[in-house]
């Protein structure tokens, strides 16, 4: 073993990492536990990948036989069940993780200088989450899916200018067909990943770089807080994490499995709740309670907009905020994330609650 | 000493235990099964031998029924055996050359085309290869 | 010079005008063949004589050239009360038991009927004379149908015109007019057929649900020839529709049994006009079932139905304990389409069995039971290989869970061990 150890360090310059990686370490403090939350993440894309790669071998991304590719998968192949059901557990928990991950950073405010471009990726990247969620949950082209994609694709062709042209462009076409599972397969797999492959090295480079952000309530205090190495502790730590969501994953899969559905009819009618993945609720469901028109705009339009503009600012806080962290500005945006959660929250569950329509 | 190569001998232990279970499930999912592809578009129907000249055979295709048919000129002839006017499944009868639904007396004939009762159409048709002992039906190509 | 000419041209092409409406008129007037019948009889104010020549707008016979006169003689042409001369031809309202016998001029004659369809109905007075309305009208009875009481006479549709009494969604009503029972008090023939045909089956698919193909009174009793079946003919009438179940019966052992003595074939057991839409309630000896009606203990034929009965209970109990076992395992999250189909193909056999059921045939029936039977156990093998499958799952997630959470124990012991020695 460390022969070989010995024999890749010297061709692969393996002493540069090691050197890197022995000196980097995390501070230590009450709030350090929310440091796992992108490594966790981290951990669960990868679960994607590797699935995804399997699910690759047997899928087929046609109308015609996508359906019964993935009911084959799902009993002819030898635990293709397992795959599926993990595949789609993860992505959830993915994006779960991704976003107490994001919530976190923005309430300990890690997007301070000089973190505001690892903050601008992390946005990016959980947007290409959201397009892989929303992407892969067309491709077993069943019922439920079918329609969740024509309501979302539907909603982005509301917002203006650029909205009739976006829809098309996602559909591959005026309505969802055959094309739009190529097309949405093609994003699924080829060029989403690509993109994010860049930005998550981006993400990662910026935070080796810039080592994880202290707090301001505990940045300011002397002595200045403890610190663990990376490599083992908090690797050991994260692993600790990994392994608990791995266990999570296997439960829900054998508890939980992913259901098949009824294959995709384009001639049927909608079937009653409609929604779409939990994770686009809370927009669906601001869409959904907002009056049909408010001061003589379309209502939908009003909530588009509405959402596209805190989206927006939620974007820019880096430059919004007090750059110290503190003060009557800090104060501010630190509530105003504390809101935003608790409303991003509520209207999640509102979907389910069966909420007005 | 000891006690810390117990620690690391039972981590290596676990860590490969669990090897296992990912890499088992893993080698396993990566062999073809028994069947290529979904038995939607292609099936082996029967064995030549099973349907002599003269009979039929019902056979799952997908999730319905198909009829498969061998004439007695040694023509081989296959459909779908849900009958389209109220789903019961058709047989052959070799003495009339014709499809029947026992359920309203339906005909059809060798061309799946409903020529007689309440039928109101005809019944989709497939095509057969026969490749050695097997006979294959596919669905036809649009 | 030229105003002049051209007044007189304009008042020639205005002559010609005007003359036109006139000419066509007189032309028509002299191509109509004169029905001086219908021209008087419209304007008289006694309605019964008035509304004969009003309904004949509608006519078929009409509209294919026969006139009052091609029933009642008469002249046409004499605009008199003359016309109806008995020297001229008139025969005035013909007597009952003629009618008959002068529609049969016409439709009973080949030649004259192919004129106007090349494939003709041709009535049959030797048909109609086996019929019980003919040889009550030949004794004189007045109350008899004849051709008239069914089809209507002025203002006669043809049946394919739904308001035609005998239009087939309309026949049942037309035969109720008569065979009823304040129309027939005092006679001998049984008047339930229609309040028992209107809860059939068969009723309720023709006269609610207007199902065309369904059997209106003359479908099993015949046109013109209209007689209750000889119960010889019970099961062929009804086989003309019920085809597997009439020939199973044909060629049955019991079709002699059930047709002599009294016995009335397939109305034995399925009753004739009020016929219900059979149950399985049906097969059985005892309740509702119909085998122990005849089948006395001990007999032939109680002994296959004490075979038959239970087996056919008990396939349906299988195809019943195989669907629910799917649908557990299909609430399991588990794959069931294998065992789905195979439950189909049971079910087949099953609807293959009650059919069956007529040739009265055990060792027949016991083959189709037997097949649903294995059919049926297949599907249920199919579902406890799902339940076992998900067993099986259930205990590998256990075991995999178990196995993830100690490596993360090892680990947490790793750290610790880790930070103590370290002091860290």
């Amino acid at each position: 073993m460390n022969r070989l150890h010995e024999w890749l360090r010297d061709r692969l310059g393996l002493e540069a990492l090691q050197h890197v990686a022995d000196k980097k370490d995390v501070p230590v403090h009450r709030h350090s536990f929310w440091y796992y939350w992108g490594g966790m993440t981290l951990f669960l894309f990868g679960i994607q990948v590797a699935t995804g790669i399997l699910l690759l071998l047997y899928y087929r991304a046609s109308a015609d036989e996508a359906y019964e590719s993935v009911r084959f998968l799902m009993t002819q192949v030898s635990f293709g069940w397992l795959i599926r059901s993990i595949h789609s557990w993860s992505a959830n928990l993915m994006i779960g993780a991704a976003m107490v991950h994001m919530f976190s950073a923005f309430l300990l405010k890690a997007y301070r200088a000089p973190r505001e471009a690892t903050w601008l990726s992390g946005m990016v990247l959980l947007g290409l989450s959201l397009a892989f969620g929303f992407s892969g949950y067309l491709l077993p082209w069943n019922e439920l899916a079918f329609f969740a994609t024509k309501v979302g694709t539907d909603i982005t062709g509301a917002v203006p200018v650029i909205g009739p042209f976006m829809l098309r462009f996602l559909r591959g076409g005026e309505h969802i067909t055959g094309g739009t599972l190529t097309r949405f397969f093609g994003f699924h797999v080829a060029i989403l990943p690509a993109v994010t492959t860049v930005i998550l090295g981006v993400h990662l480079y910026l935070v080796m770089r810039h080592g994880m952000s202290v707090p301001p309530s505990v940045e300011g205090r002397t002595p200045p807080p403890p610190r663990m190495k990376f490599v083992p502790n908090f690797l050991l730590r994260d692993m600790v994490g990994w392994l608990a969501a791995l266990a999570l994953l296997a439960l829900l899969a054998a508890l939980f499995p992913w259901e098949l559905g009824l294959k995709a009819d384009p001639y049927a009618p909608a079937p009653a709740g409609i929604k779409p993945e939990w994770y686009f609720g809370w927009m669906f469901q601001t869409l959904r309670v907002l009056p049909a028109h408010i001061l003589g705009v379309e209502g939908e339009l009003v909530g588009i907009l509405g959402i596209g503009l805190g989206g927006v600012v939620w974007l820019l806080v880096p430059f919004l905020d007090d750059p110290r962290g503190q003060g009557p500005r800090a104060r501010f945006w630190r509530w105003l994330g504390v809101v935003a959660i608790i409303y991003v929250v509520v209207f999640t569950l509102l979907v389910y609650r069966g909420a007005k329509p | 000493m000891k006690r810390r190569d117990l620690l690391g001998w039972a981590i290596k232990l676990m860590g490969a235990t669990l090897g296992g279970f990912v890499l088992y499930p893993l080698a396993r999912y990566l062999v073809p099964p028994s069947i290529p592809e979904a038995v939607t578009r292609r099936v082996v129907a029967a064995k030549k031998g099973d349907v002599p000249p003269g009979g039929f055979k019902t056979f799952p295709f997908g999730a319905q029924p198909g009829i498969l048919i061998h004439t007695a000129d040694d023509r081989w002839l296959a459909l779908s055996a849900v009958c389209t006017h109220l789903g019961c499944t058709v047989q052959y009868k070799s003495g009339d050359r014709m499809i029947w639904c026992a359920c309203h007396d339906g005909f059809y004939d060798l061309d799946g085309r409903n020529v007689s009762g309440p039928p109101p159409t005809p019944l989709e048709r497939y095509v057969v290869h026969v490749e050695g002992e097997d006979v294959i039906v596919e669905k036809a190509k649009a | 010079m030229r105003p002049l000419r051209t007044l007189i041209a304009s008042l020639a092409a205005l002559a010609l005008l005007a003359a036109l409406p006139a000419a066509a008129a007189a032309a028509r007037a002299g191509a109509k063949p004169q029905n001086s019948c219908l021209d008087c009889h419209r304007e008289l104010d006694d309605a019964r004589l008035a509304a004969p020549a009003k309904a004949f707008r509608e006519d078929v016979h009409g509209a294919h050239g026969l006139g009052c006169i091609g029933c009642h003689g008469g002249d046409p042409t004499d605009t008199d009360i003359t016309s109806m001369d008995p020297d001229k031809g008139f025969k005035g309202t013909p007597a009952r038991k003629d009618i008959a016998e002068m529609c049969a001029t016409c439709h009973a004659n080949v030649e004259f009927m192919k004129r106007y369809n090349p494939q003709p109905y041709i009535f049959s007075m030797a048909e109609f004379r086996t019929s019980v309305h003919c040889k009550r009208i030949e004794e004189g009875d007045p109350k008899v149908a004849t051709c008239t009481n069914c089809h209507g006479v002025h203002g006669m549709l043809s049946r394919k015109d739904p308001r035609s009494p005998v239009h087939r969604r309309n026949v049942p009503a037309t035969c109720a007019r008569c065979h009823n029972p304040e129309y027939m008090k005092g006679r001998t023939a049984p008047t339930d057929q229609y309040a028992l045909y209107r809860t059939s089956v068969h009723g309720k698919a023709l006269l609610e649900k207007g199902d065309l193909s369904a059997p209106a009174c003359n479908n099993c009793h015949g046109n013109h020839g209209a007689v209750p079946p000889n119960t010889r003919d019970i099961s062929l009438v009804c086989g003309t529709c019920h085809g597997r179940e009439g020939e199973l019966f044909a060629k049955s052992t019991v079709k002699a049994g059930l047709e002599l003595e009294g016995k009335r074939g397939c109305a034995t057991c399925h009753g004739n006009h009020g016929v219900q839409l059979p149950t399985d309630a049906l097969i059985g000896t005892t309740g509702a079932g119909v085998c122990g009606r005849c089948h006395e203990r001990g007999s032939a034929g109680a002994r296959a139905t004490d075979v038959i009965v239970p087996a056919f209970h008990a396939l349906k109990a299988r195809i019943g304990n195989a669907d629910s076992l799917l649908d557990v395992a299909d609430r399991l999250g588990m794959e069931v389409e294998a065992g789905r189909e195979l439950l189909k193909q049971a079910d087949d056999q099953l609807v293959n069995v009650r059919a069956t059921l007529h040739g009265f045939d055990t060792k027949q029936i016991t083959a189709v039971l037997t097949e649903g039977d294995g059919l049926a156990d297949q599907a249920i093998s199919q579902a406890r290989a799902a339940l076992k499958d998900w067993r099986t799952r259930r205990i590998g997630m256990a075991v995999s869970v178990v196995a993830i959470l100690l490596m993360a124990g090892l680990l947490v012991l790793r750290i610790r061990r880790l930070e103590r020695g370290a002091g860290a």
